[in-house]
């Protein structure tokens, strides 16, 4: 049979965002993969030079439109630590609980993506619902649903309205009542269970020479998780579980990320209960006039993707010098991918790449 | 531990620098030179993950600086690696043979600042096409001018002081 | 909550499935949709939502910090000819587009008087994308743009349609960008400083003056209410750098006696100062203090060298605020400056006028030693008229610059004033003379700065000269509190030391007793003092009389200028304006040709920086009419 050349284009239905990868297939066998990034470019790590610490960071949430609150809470962190800034203990509760609700939604809208490239529409339009009440619970919160603009250095931006503990709650309730449906018609489902098992299969060894993080890794059977080996915020004061499987293929990375929305509503109400009173944000110098002294640091987050990190130099003065953001997909959707990628039929390329987790405007920032 | 692997690095490597700024972070100064060979010890003492590899410009001294963080499975403790690379012609040998992903941060920096990587297979653009200019993250590239020149039908706002 | 907690991972057996699973999801036809029908079915957004602008036009102030922080560049501050702003406001307003913004709300954060909030309204639809470009106002100035609930329709929704009363984002005093609270100057306490001349204010140091410099939000109104303009935020900047050379380099561009000036100034810049909109305003005069004080040696520190000589000469009369800086001004261009002044020091009316407790006699002498050693030559206990003649000086100098200030204090006039002391001569004996022996009870009648200073300085020569006995000052003012001319802190400084305050109250006549020695003071109640046309005509009650008593009576009602010098056939081409200042044209010059004025026979306002401002002008106009000679 011949050699075809394939163009899987950034505008393909089960297509992660705007990415593309070239195929050269043989019938059915995908002889080699070449993805080809770049559609999303935006250059922000050089546009972050010549603006403020204040400015940049309404630019920082839009880096990743999945899960933006991981980006600013890492970003404030990083500057925290190059200014020796402290933030108030009702401050961190907070910022843990706005995390794990992105979390939430951000693996929901993993669940949606999944479900809907594999055919499976109507817990697709479930999980897409139950994200929609999440992002009411943030409008309500900061004023914007997609992008919050709520975690800056110092603190978070105002305190929370009066009810939205309750309201909280009452949503975590909600969602708990509806997983049955969710396990009968998606995650346990037998046709699911056919399509994915097996597909997309990485070892432990390779995982772990590849740089892989995040589900990817746990999915392997290691048990490594950022919120664990070092923990931030208040991670240190709640009690959760890290869930973890053996098989490494596509099936147990959605059992991974379903086990761990279970576990970001225990966290959630356990910071409800705990949080104390008093204030929420520590003023911070001047905009236009605050230089930070001369430094460099790397800051780490357990993001709903894998590790995202930053590193960040200063030079003493009203900007900052380098901005390098290290993001899970850069690795996961540029390396990893095509090795999969390689022997699979061209059915499961959306496939292993959504079960992977991988989102376009993270690779290219 | 931390500071016996630190005792032992420099113990080994001359013109090496070991600090630890924080808790938990390891920051080496090396030489080119010393770069492969630090980076197998590295990995032999249990560093298996290499995290990412960064580029910063010091357009002042005229030097980049290749950053290389790396990080363990069995401790929090994480290491960056620095080396300083020359700005007229930046060239430096792959680190592929020891950890497999530097391929694609590599190919990023070469786009984006213009280091040559000796034995990267694939140094191809990732992000731009067609791109004529300076490689766009080096700080003597000015975007304000780059945009005044290519959009012209875009009105300009004046830069403010 | 509990099935979250117990929910066990039972993924093992789901091989089996059940042949009813997917009938399951038939219930969901049974529940209220997650969606609704918009538009005929609405939600509003949340109470903080982050959408369109509303500006009050009435707070804003136009400072334009909003434009300065914008990530994007989105809002250009646009001139509006309509608007007539006040002292130390802009008539500018932001115009925002909404292309570029990326509805952040950091402009919201760092608005200083809180005008600019961002409403509920998130739609608008239109052909034309100029409309896209938008003045945001709100509906106390825009009636016809916004509507009430029941005129609002969601089908017209647009800029030019939106909802009144629907604010979402709103500024929180305690989450703003910049910081209300000033760094608080340490002074004298009441009770101490009452009993001596000590200085009131003790400095900033260091950190003090870094903290608070690093408060300013460079928005420049400051600059445009102070009467010379200087150059105020850039000082402030170099104070912040650590740069106290290079402050004093900055200052010295536009005014040549901060030392003096930071202790007496009026301060029309804290006043216009963004920051008091909502909080308190930036010291800016104790930052200029601090400058003064912090470099021993101006002349080291600024390295200033007067240009080659020109061979032309000025006289200055009157070594006051004017005359010291027509001096400064024009001897760095190169000219040869003569100044005269009675006085046995520089200063003029700074020296005898503001008391020790507000202007030692060390922080003058360190601005005029400066300004003498650049080569302007000083002659004082000259008094011009008596010792050296006003046709001679005329004669001889190539141009003359009248700073002579108001030196004669005016009198009430009322039955028996002869007896009262008027007040310059009161300050002078005790600044620089013999000192004054007071009585017990003294009364000082005048409401303005020069009364607060006679009535404090009074109060510490009573303490001092009678120590434990009881002792009183009162003060009889025309203007009631909200128009009393003096300024706030001193006004509070001085009830805080025991001045007793009779405001609205004239003076109708002096009793004496048997032995013609003052015994107090009869006073009518005020009806107005200002006529319709806003001129000085106070009418009283005539009914309404009040006696106070008294052992002194101090008169602080004014002061005139003393024209006794000019001989005759010149003071009569002198003209004056309607308020009976000295007509100067757009240089400085008189209606006498070769003859130059400024200070306070010359402007209103009456204080040392305004005279500063008209010294600069005239000495603008004093080079050029020295170098275009034919």
């Amino acid at each position: 049979m011949r050699e075809l050349e394939l163009f899987f284009g950034p505008q393909h239905p089960g297509m992660v965002g705007n990415f593309s990868i070239t195929l050269k297939v043989e019938g059915d066998r995908i002889l080699e993969a070449i993805p080809n990034p770049g559609y999303l470019h935006r250059g922000f790590e050089k546009l972050m030079e010549l603006r403020n610490w204040i400015q940049n960071f309404p630019m920082v949430c839009r880096i990743n439109v999945i899960e933006p609150d991981s980006m600013e809470a890492v970003y404030a962190m990083a500057v925290e630590s190059l200014a020796n800034i402290e933030v108030p203990e009702r401050a961190k509760y907070i910022r843990t609980i706005v995390l794990e609700l992105a979390r939430l939604a951000s693996h929901l809208f993993g669940a949606w993506a999944y479900a809907n490239m594999l055919g499976f529409d109507t817990p697709a339009q479930w999980a897409m619902a139950d994200r929609d009440h999440i992002l009411d619970l943030f409008e309500e919160l900061t004023g914007g649903r997609v992008y919050h603009i709520y975690i800056l250095p110092g603190g978070v931006r105002r305190d929370l309205p009066d009810g939205f503990e309750e309201k909280v709650m009452h949503f975590l309730h909600a969602l708990s009542q509806k997983l049955p449906d969710y396990n009968e018609t998606f995650f346990e489902n037998r046709i699911f269970y056919e399509r994915a098992k097996n597909i997309g299969k990485i070892e432990k060894e390779e995982a772990i020479e590849w740089g892989a993080t995040g589900q990817v890794l746990r999915a392997t059977g290691v048990k490594y998780d950022i919120r664990k080996v070092e923990p931030y915020l208040v991670y240190d004061k709640v009690e959760f579980d890290i869930p973890t499987r053996e098989d490494g293929d596509a099936y147990s990375r959605i059992l991974v990320i379903r086990d761990e929305m279970l576990e970001s509503a225990k966290i959630i109400m356990q910071c409800i209960e705990k949080m104390p009173k008093g204030k929420v944000y520590e003023r911070l110098p001047n905009p236009f006039k605050w230089k930070i002294p001369k430094g460099e640091t790397y800051v780490r987050v357990e993001s709903s993707r894998g590790e995202l990190g930053l590193y960040m130099v200063s030079n003493g003065g009203n900007t900052p010098y380098r901005v390098h953001f290290r993001t899970p997909s850069f690795n996961h959707g540029l390396f990893i991918l095509p090795r999969l990628l390689k022997g699979a039929s061209i059915a499961d390329v959306g496939n292993i790449m959504i079960s992977l987790y991988v989102v376009a405007p993270e690779i290219d920032r | 531990m931390d500071k016996e692997l630190k005792r032992r690095i420099e113990e080994i490597y001359k013109d090496t620098e070991v600090e630890f700024p924080e808790a938990n972070r390891m920051v080496l100064k090396t030489k080119k030179e010393n770069l492969l060979p630090i980076l197998e010890f590295l990995k032999r003492e249990g560093f298996r993950q290499l995290k990412a590899i960064s580029c910063v410009d010091w357009i002042e001294e005229g030097e980049f600086e290749l950053v290389y963080l790396l990080s363990s499975l069995n401790t929090p403790l994480h290491i960056m690696v620095k080396v300083r690379v020359g700005r007229e012609s930046p060239e430096i040998e792959t680190i592929m043979k020891i950890f497999e992903n530097a391929q694609v941060y590599e190919r990023e920096i070469h786009e984006l600042f213009g280091v040559k990587f000796r034995g990267n297979p694939d140094l191809s653009p990732l992000f731009l096409e067609n791109w004529q200019n300076l490689p766009p993250f080096r700080k003597d590239f000015d975007t304000r001018e780059y945009v005044k020149e290519k959009f012209e039908q875009i009105p300009f706002v004046e830069e403010k002081k | 909550m509990r099935r979250i907690q117990n929910e066990k991972l039972k993924v093992q057996n789901s091989k089996k499935g059940s042949f009813l699973s997917p009938f399951k999801a038939i219930k969901f036809l049974f529940q209220k949709p997650r969606t609704f029908l918009f538009p005929f079915q609405q939600r509003d957004a949340s109470k903080r939502y982050r959408g369109f602008h509303l500006n009050d036009w009435e707070k804003c102030t136009g400072c334009g910090n909003c434009a300065d922080i914008c990530p994007n560049q989105a809002i250009t501050m646009v001139k509006i000819p309509e608007i007539k702003p006040k002292p130390g406001e802009k008539n500018e307003r932001p115009q925002i587009d909404y292309g570029r913004c990326c509805f952040c709300g950091l402009c919201v954060d760092i608005c200083p008087p809180g005008s600019l909030r961002l409403s509920r309204d998130y739609i608008h639809i239109d052909h034309a994308t100029d409309s896209f470009v938008y003045l945001p106002k709100d509906e106390k100035t825009d009636k016809e743009h916004f509507f009430s609930e029941d005129e609002y329709s969601i089908f017209k929704a647009n800029l030019s349609h939106r909802k009144e009363n629907f604010e979402g984002f709103v500024s929180d005093l305690e989450y703003t960008l910049f910081e209300p609270q000033r760094v608080p100057m340490k002074e004298v306490p009441p009770e101490e400083r009452k009993l001596s001349f000590i200085e009131q204010v003790l400095g900033y140091n260091r950190e003090e003056a870094r903290k608070e410099a690093e408060r300013c939000l460079e928005c420049k109104l400051c600059e445009e209410a102070c009467p010379a303009h200087l150059k105020i935020s850039d000082y402030i900047k170099a104070i912040y750098e650590g740069k106290e050379e290079e402050s004093l380099r900055k200052i010295f561009e536009d005014n040549p006696i901060p030392s003096i000036c930071g202790r007496i100034c009026m301060a029309h810049c804290e006043k216009a100062c963004s920051l008091g909109r909502r909080g308190e305003p930036l010291a800016i005069r104790w930052l200029k203090r601090y400058t003064a004080d912090s470099i021993k040696d101006y002349k080291k520190a600024l390295e200033q060298k007067p240009a080659p000589p020109t061979g032309k000469k000025v006289a200055v009369i009157g070594a006051g605020p004017s005359g010291l800086s027509v001096a400064y001004f024009l001897r760095l261009k190169g000219h040869s400056v003569t100044v005269f002044d009675s006085l046995s020091g520089g200063g003029g009316m700074m020296r005898i006028g503001p008391p020790l407790y507000r202007l030692p006699i060390e922080a003058i002498d360190k601005d005029v030693n400066y300004i003498a050693s650049l080569g302007v030559e000083f002659r004082f206990n000259t008094t011009v008229g008596k010792d050296v003649m006003f046709e001679d000086i005329l004669k001889e100098y190539d141009a003359v610059y009248l700073g002579i200030g108001t030196t004669i204090s005016r009198s009430t006039k009322v039955k028996n004033s002869e007896k009262c002391i008027p007040a310059l001569l009161f300050l002078r004996e005790n600044k620089i003379g013999k000192g004054f022996k007071v009585g017990k009870e003294i009364i000082v009648i005048g409401g303005g700065n020069v009364a607060m200073d006679v009535a404090r300085t009074a109060l510490r020569l009573q303490h001092m000269q009678y120590p434990g006995e009881k002792v009183v000052t009162k003060t009889v003012s025309l203007e009631d509190w909200d128009i009393m001319p003096a300024r706030e802190d001193e006004i509070e400084d001085a009830k805080k030391e025991g001045v007793q305050f009779n405001p609205g109250w004239g003076p109708k006549e002096v009793v004496l007793d048997e032995n013609g020695n003052i015994k107090g003071l009869l006073c009518m109640k005020v009806k107005s003092v200002f006529d319709e046309k806003g001129r000085f005509a106070p009418t009283f009650y005539e009914d309404k009389e009040m006696f106070l008593e008294g052992d002194m009576i101090i008169e602080a009602i004014g002061q005139a200028p003393d024209f006794s010098f000019i001989p005759e056939e010149l003071f009569k081409k002198l003209e004056f304006t309607e308020r009976r200042k000295v007509k100067v044209d757009e240089n400085g010059m008189t209606t006498i040709p070769k003859v130059f004025a400024g200070g306070d026979i010359v402007n209103i306002n009456l204080d040392a920086v305004t005279a500063i401002a008209d010294a600069k002008v005239a000495a603008e106009g004093i080079h050029k009419f020295l170098t275009q000679k034919p």
